[in-house]
């Protein structure tokens, strides 16, 4: 199997942000940065030390997050009669998770917005420190419960790599599956939330009945509704016998039939794509700009998905489909989430075929970044989700990470900009945040 | 008008979703392997095998602790076996350690509030959660569970509400909103902490600056175990409040 390997550079390319260039991850102590460079299609892991603080892309250094409660894009200077900040939450029914949305507005329109993050920080960055690799594993699924697969499967893997251990193919099989099982609930749980902000309330409730019952299929294979667990490795809570998976088989054949009635039915509701089309455009260049990540990116016209460009096992051996659109708007993020859904279950398919055709050999994991530091890179739902793990003897010594939320935020607020109220939840709900995972 | 009928077909292909709880016990498919507490196997103590196997610290020599399980299943191996009641949701924190003993709760446990009447408007208020008790609740609106058949409805606001939900590890930034939502409730009122993080810190037990537990901040009227408590637990807990639960109506 191919390894992920970035292409190293010494010196930071300045300037390069705006263009077809992201900047992608500054950790805590400006130790390295990644840029994803969409025009040569490669990631570029260099230092960061020499980075301009005024950078846009930058703004989010993580040492700034440390302050609680913080804000996740840059603040809006809009001025004039009437004009004032109105604060939605940090506790409100609309958005069900605390964080809060500083509006600046005169009353009707949104003329800027800021998210503020850090209500929800559990410490889990300080908390893993010194707990062995199997331990920290119980926080970091913890770190979004409804994303757990992603970041259990990239932490493993920065950890893997840290220390340069061999990982059992069956291992890799098991996170494929997981994580796309999870994709397949974060898309639905996405379409229901939209349709319940534009009302289609008949949609809604079976889309929700669909998003359930793959929480179902993931507790009757996984042991746990949310995969809590099951991704570590000795879990004992999962089991993947081979009439396991030929059972999962089955079960995931009826789900994707299900699917493809429902979503018929949504491209025909005029009420459901009226309400969401040209809500919160992202350009392709604020796109870029703002280092947007996931279906956020490829529905702002940018092909770029981790599973492609830089795959970890078990995706550098499947065909993944890359489902883009160019319109940028909350129709366009659901366009590219429902084709993702069915892309995920066609990748379920291929993982199934191929681990009941495969050996059990044991592999090495990919190089580390220095002696016991490792990156973990895997395309969370919502997208790039990056780890950057130091390992000594078995214990964790540092984590940081970067998860998609955090890179969307500031794209998010700057979708937002001149929209109306009426829109926010459309818009928030089209992007598919956690705050669980942007405070961490 | 063809859309509408394509709707309408899609609603009648698949029928009558919603489950039969509480009035009969919840099915094998509500409840994950997972979503029942831990108990010995042949006997109320655990041993020293199954103690150092718990990550949290919930198993002792004695006893097991379901306000601290947060459901790891490593225990499993030193005997252990999730076949606890799914109706764990308690009165009082220390009938917690005696599940073992059935859903029956103890003799000091407090009675069910008959001043909230029949129906219940929840409020959900998360103080630092991982999101799965968060949509764990928002699951109850899903065609499966659908928790207004019930008389439960959820509210925009606590100033319309009987009950808090409390989900989540109480975090410093969010214990002064949460004391707000608390006092916005007009009374009577309850509180609800769900799973394992709002009771004990779960996951999260002893990770400097966060608050060990919901209890020092709001009075708690019901702890409901789980890392996340499945939807028909979230539901039997709301329905221990006014004392329309499963085993009040008499099904075990």
């Amino acid at each position: 199997m191919r390894r992920p390997s970035w292409r190293v550079e010494s010196a930071p390319a300045v300037g390069g942000v705006g263009g077809s260039r992201a900047l992608a991850y500054v950790p805590d102590d400006g130790g390295f940065a990644l840029y994803n460079d969409y025009a040569e299609g490669v990631s570029v892991l260099s230092t960061a030390a020499s980075r301009p603080e005024d950078e846009p892309a930058v703004f989010w250094r993580a040492d700034r997050d440390r302050v609680r409660p913080h804000t996740l894009a840059p603040a809006t200077e809009i001025d004039g009669y009437g004009i004032f900040t109105f604060p939605y939450g940090p506790i409100s029914m609309g958005v069900p998770e605390s964080g809060r949305f500083d509006v600046r507005t005169y009353g009707e329109r949104v003329l800027g917005l800021v998210p503020v993050g850090g209500f929800k920080s559990r410490r889990i960055r300080d908390a893993v420190v010194g707990r062995p690799v199997v331990d920290a594993a119980l926080l970091v699924e913890r770190m979004a419960g409804n994303f757990s697969a992603a970041h259990v499967s990239a932490f493993l893997a920065a950890a893997e790599s840290a220390e340069a251990k061999e990982v059992p193919t069956a291992e890799y099989w098991v996170r494929g599956l997981a994580q796309e099982l999870q994709r397949i609930y974060n898309h639905l749980h996405l379409i229901a939330r939209v349709a319940e902000a534009a009302s289609q309330n008949v949609g809604l409730a079976q889309t929700h009945a669909l998003a359930e019952e793959v929480l179902r299929v993931q507790a009757e294979f996984f042991g746990h509704r949310w995969l809590f667990g099951a991704l570590i490795p000795g879990g004992p809570a999962r089991r993947l016998a081979p009439a396991d998976r030929h059972g999962l088989s089955e079960r995931l054949g009826h789900l994707a039939e299900e699917f493809e009635r429902l979503w018929l039915l949504f491209l025909e509701s005029r009420t459901f794509i009226d309400r969401i089309q040209s809500t919160c455009p992202v350009a392709r260049s604020e796109a870029i700009r703002w280092g947007a990540v996931g279906p956020t990116l490829r529905a702002s016209g940018v092909a770029w998905d981790d599973r492609l460009r830089i795959p970890v096992p078990p995706y550098d051996d499947l065909f993944v489909p890359l489902p883009q659109e160019s319109g940028g708007d909350a129709l366009a993020r659901v366009t590219v989430r429902a084709e993702e859904i069915r892309a995920s279950f066609l990748i379920l398919e291929q993982i199934l075929d191929r681990w009941a055709a495969a050996g059990t050999e044991n592999e090495p994991a990919g190089t580390p970044v220095a002696p016991g530091r490792g990156i973990g890179r895997v395309e969370a739902p919502s997208g790039d989700l990056v780890y950057d793990v130091r390992v000594t003897a078995g214990k964790v010594d540092a984590l940081q990470l970067r998860s998609p939320s955090r890179a969307n935020w500031p794209v998010f607020a700057a979708g937002m900009r001149d929209a109306v109220f009426t829109d926010f939840h459309f818009a928030l709900e089209s992007f598919g945040f956690a705050f669980a995972e942007t405070d961490g | 008008m063809i859309v509408v009928a394509s709707w309408l077909e899609q609603s009648m292909t698949r029928g009558i979703l919603t489950s039969r709880y509480p009035k009969e016990a919840a099915s094998d498919d509500e409840v994950p392997p997972t979503g029942r507490p831990p108990l010995p196997v042949g006997g109320p103590a655990p041993g020293p095998r199954a103690r150092d196997s718990c990550p949290v610290g919930a198993i002792s020599d004695t006893e097991v602790d379901q306000g601290k399980c947060i459901r790891c299943a490593r225990c499993v191996a030193a005997g252990l076996t999730f076949t606890g009641p799914v109706e764990a949701a308690t009165r009082s924190r220390s009938d917690l350690m005696r599940l073992s003993d059935g859903p029956a709760p103890s003799p000091g446990s407090p009675p069910p509030l008959a001043s909230l009447g029949r129906s219940l408007h929840v409020f959900l208020v998360d103080v630092g959660s991982c999101n799965a008790c968060n949509l764990e609740v928002l699951a109850l609106a899903n065609p499966y569970y659908d928790a207004q058949r019930l008389g439960i409805f959820f509210t925009n606001s606590p100033r319309h509400a009987d009950v808090l939900l409390v989900v989540g590890v109480p975090t410093p930034e969010m214990v002064e909103p949460l004391r707000r939502a608390y006092e916005a409730l007009p009374g009577p009122k309850a509180v609800v902490a769900v799973g394992a993080c709002p009771i004990s810190g779960g996951a999260f037990a002893g990770v400097r600056d966060l608050a060990p537990s919901l209890e020092g901040i709001v009075p708690v009227d019901v702890f409901l175990p789980g890392c996340p408590p499945p939807p028909v637990a979230i539901l039997d807990a709301l329905l221990k409040l006014n004392g329309r639960d499963r085993a009040a109506r008499g099904g075990r």
